[in-house]
């Protein structure tokens, strides 16, 4: 718990301190968590900009067709990446800059240092992107950021840009893994579990996914360990991060301790066995050896088991704190993405089974449920960090309020239609495919889903631009924050024993 | 456990270890490990006829792409010559080393475009896949320099292309790069304009009687092969063709004539030649055991 978070005396009627003066402690450096909120919403909507035009090809209407640099194909890779490596990263890191020094009551390792990373992972952002849309991809799924290396050679064909992130990942190790060395508690609190552990696997899975397929795993086992790439830069990376932080924010915006901590155990350390096993699930029916797929998913399986327990923990302590998922924006936005990392879960629990690959795998199905987890879960978690920070940190009352609520509906109610519309097409495209139609006749069936998905995507992307106006008049706003208006209180219960919270 | 050290060591590097060596080493012990990858060159030993046909159809990019294009020589070409002239080895090995370099580049560009996104190259067991697409896929036949990663994909899109070589003619796949819907209407595949080069072209206007009797306009023209940078190329090939032309078919000669036209750049040549390779080269067999 923080300054900024606790509570004036009751029926104190001094002003407000604005938010900034008690967030300038000398541990917190806020300027860094900014500028890389700031960029993390930058690259949002590119990303999801590109998403929006890719869509619009499905429609026959995309408006850039002859342009080489702005392709469809290369958009695509410009999509997942820059919301892998630009908003998912930088938010991240942003909450961390946020989140370690106060728990560990250490700073960084460097402010300077940060403004080197700043830059530098901003520059390997862009020219990632710049590489894929001027045609330097490589053959890595959501690691398509250019080697630079031909495959299996050490011929240069582009800026080594994965070599380079690779040692931006190293500087932020170094950077976030020192306060959490140094912690003044001996014992680490959960988040610092996820934070530390998340920080070592990003830099390990990105080692292995960017050089071991191309140089050292030929063929099948290449790609078995691209799938493992793919999923731990999920399962060791972003999930880390997020319940990492979620173990962070959630007992501060609800002011009372997670409900469990032997869950919590359970949960770190299930996440941390069982998790990375899952990789050969993204390749299944393929000739990667049966053993290990049939190990893959049943890991998966086993996943889901770990899931609830974290779940039945967050939703536990969120006793008595109910309201808040009314009244607190930032709170609606993390159990939401609970909610739906739950039904991701409980998806892949069903759907890696061989019975349900047959049918869904290749179709739009994988890409609603990588649209669930991605922006149902991380990027709601993100939402509700920036939104929660964002008037501490610049110490400014939001310009609107009511913007950040069309931000969250539209999204939820948009990403909801996505995903059912793509299940839905994923599952017809299955079963024509196994009846043999005519190829173009599975395209055509696709068609409708197409457009309902350009649909829902504009929602959600007018909802990202709705808010990112209303971040941006914020930090203008020169009316001062009250952080008062934000505080979850105590349930005001009408039941028999109304009074004695209060008394107690 | 909850300590910064066992997190690092029994989290951060045990269990990520682990399960390297449960799903990535341990798939490489008894797969890859038992046999050699096929390298770029065992690949590209048999040329097909559609990559000779690329360089008789685009010479001048072919040339562009291509130093061997000289010694590499196409049937026609070879037809006049004497048994035994060492052009003939000089040709096999030209065409292997442009072929060879074509595969890669094309490989390149396949990768680059995010072809692999919406068409797989992966065909399963399940859903009727080896009726409609061909034999189920093995690791072995996988297990080649242009599968380094591999290109499985993980979306259909598109139609899975592990046995698309051959299937069409190198014409079909020039008119789809160039206008998908036009061949296939309803198809949400992107053109790939930037496949091909503007340059000069001679063309055929047809036969006067066909014109009438199909309907068609007296206008209508068709392209000899080879598209020019320049219009004086053009003209010069015009004349050669011209007089290729026998004496008895001069009105034919009337019909030739000099447009601006487009047709495959390095690019587009390399894409060709790997479409076309896919599902063509199979492994050799085991050595018995």
């Amino acid at each position: 718990m923080t300054t900024a978070d606790l509570p004036l005396p009751a029926g104190s009627d001094q002003p407000a301190r604005p938010a900034t003066q008690a967030l300038s402690h000398h541990l917190v450096h806020t300027a860094l968590v900014r500028w890389h909120f700031a960029f993390a919403v930058v690259f949002l909507l590119t990303s999801m900009t590109a998403g929006f035009l890719v869509s619009l090809n499905f429609l026959g209407h995309y408006p850039f067709e002859n342009t080489s640099w702005l392709a469809v194909g290369r958009l695509r890779f410009l999509h997942t990446n820059e919301i892998a490596y630009g908003f998912l990263v930088n938010g991240f890191v942003g909450a961390m800059y946020y989140a370690v020094p106060r728990l560990t009551g250490k700073p960084v390792l460097s402010k300077n240092l940060g403004w080197v990373i700043l830059a530098v992972w901003q520059t390997l952002v862009v020219a990632t992107s710049v590489g894929q849309l001027l045609g330097f991809a490589q053959g890595v799924e959501w690691g398509e950021t250019p080697t630079g290396f031909r495959p299996g050679t050490w011929e240069l064909n582009y800026i080594p840009v994965d070599f380079l992130i690779e040692l931006g990942a190293v500087l932020v190790a170094a950077q976030f893994l020192t306060p959490l060395a140094r912690s003044i508690n001996r014992k680490m609190y959960v988040t610092g579990w996820y934070l530390t552990a998340g920080i070592v696997w990003l830099v390990l899975t990105y080692v292995m996914g960017n050089t071991l397929p191309e140089w050292n795993l030929p063929g099948a086992s290449g790609a078995a360990t691209v799938g493992l790439f793919i999923h731990d830069l999920v399962g060791l990376f972003v999930t880390p991060m997020g319940w990492g932080l979620m173990y962070f924010f959630v007992p501060i915006i609800l002011r009372k301790p997670m409900w469990s901590h032997a869950l919590s155990v359970i949960g770190f350390w299930a996440l941390a066995f069982f998790y990375p096993l899952n990789g050969v699930h993204h390749f299944l029916l393929s000739s990667i050896p049966m053993s290990v797929q049939y190990g893959a998913v049943i890991s998966t399986m086993a996943v889901e088991i770990v899931v609830t327990t974290v779940i039945v923990n967050f939703f536990a302590t969120m006793s008595g704190r109910g309201h808040a998922l009314r009244t607190n924006l930032p709170i609606r936005w993390f159990y939401t993405g609970m909610i739906f990392y739950f039904i991701t879960c409980l998806q892949c629990a069903f759907h890696t089974s061989l019975t349900m690959q047959k049918t869904i795998h290749f179709t739009d199905w994988v890409p609603g449920h990588a649209h669930l987890v991605m922006l149902g879960v991380f990027a709601f978690w993100i939402f509700g960090i920036i939104t929660w920070l964002w008037p501490r940190l610049t110490g400014n009352e939001w310009y609107n309020r009511r913007l950040n609520q069309w931000h969250y509906w539209l999204t939820m109610i948009g990403l909801l239609i996505m995903f059912v519309d793509l299940l839905a097409a994923g599952v017809i495209h299955g079963f024509l495919l196994d009846s043999l139609a005519p190829w173009m006749d599975i395209v055509n069936a696709m068609k409708p889903y197409w457009a309902v998905r350009t649909f829902s995507g504009a929602m959600i992307l007018i909802g990202s631009v709705l808010w990112t106006v209303n971040l941006v008049l914020t930090a203008l706003n020169p009316k001062p924050y009250d952080y008062r208006v934000d505080l979850v209180d105590e349930v005001e219960s009408t039941g028999p024993h109304a009074g004695e919270a209060g008394a107690a | 456990m909850d300590r910064f050290a066992n997190i690092i060591a029994f989290a951060g590097l045990g269990c990520f270890a682990l399960a390297f060596a449960l799903s990535g080493l341990y798939p490489y012990l008894i797969t890859a490990s038992t046999r050699p990858e096929a390298s770029i060159a065992e690949l590209a030993q048999d040329v097909p006829a559609t990559f000779h046909e690329l360089k008789e159809r685009f010479p001048v990019a072919f040339a562009a792409a291509h130093a061997e294009s000289d010694a590499a020589l196409t049937a026609r070409e070879l037809a006049g010559m004497q048994d035994g002239d060492p052009r003939h080895d000089a040709s096999e090995a030209a065409w292997q080393a442009a072929y060879a370099r074509a595969l890669q580049h094309g490989r390149d560009r396949y990768v680059a475009e995010g072809c692999w996104h919406c068409h797989s190259q992966y065909v399963r067991p399940v859903s009727n896949e080896s009726v409609r697409f061909g034999p189920v896929s093995t690791w072995v036949q996988d297990h080649n320099a242009l599968q380094r990663p591999v290109l499985w994909g993980t979306r259909r899109v598109g139609p899975d292309l592990t046995y698309e070589g051959r299937l069409r003619s190198n014409d079909w796949h020039v008119a789809h790069f160039l206008k998908p819907k036009a061949v296939t209407p309803g198809s949400v595949m992107p053109p790939f304009p930037w496949f091909f080069r503007d340059g000069w072209q001679v063309h055929r206007r047809i036969d006067p009687e066909v014109a009438e009797r199909t309907g068609l306009s007296a206008d209508t023209s068709y392209p000899l092969p080879g598209v020019y940078d320049t219009q004086a190329e053009a003209e010069s090939a015009l004349g050669r063709a011209q007089q290729e032309l026998p004496s008895s078919l001069a009105a034919e000669r009337e019909r030739l004539f000099v447009t601006e036209g487009n047709g495959l750049n390095q690019d587009g040549l390399a894409m060709l030649a790997y479409i076309q390779w896919l599902g063509t080269w199979m492994p050799p067999e085991n050595e018995p055991e």
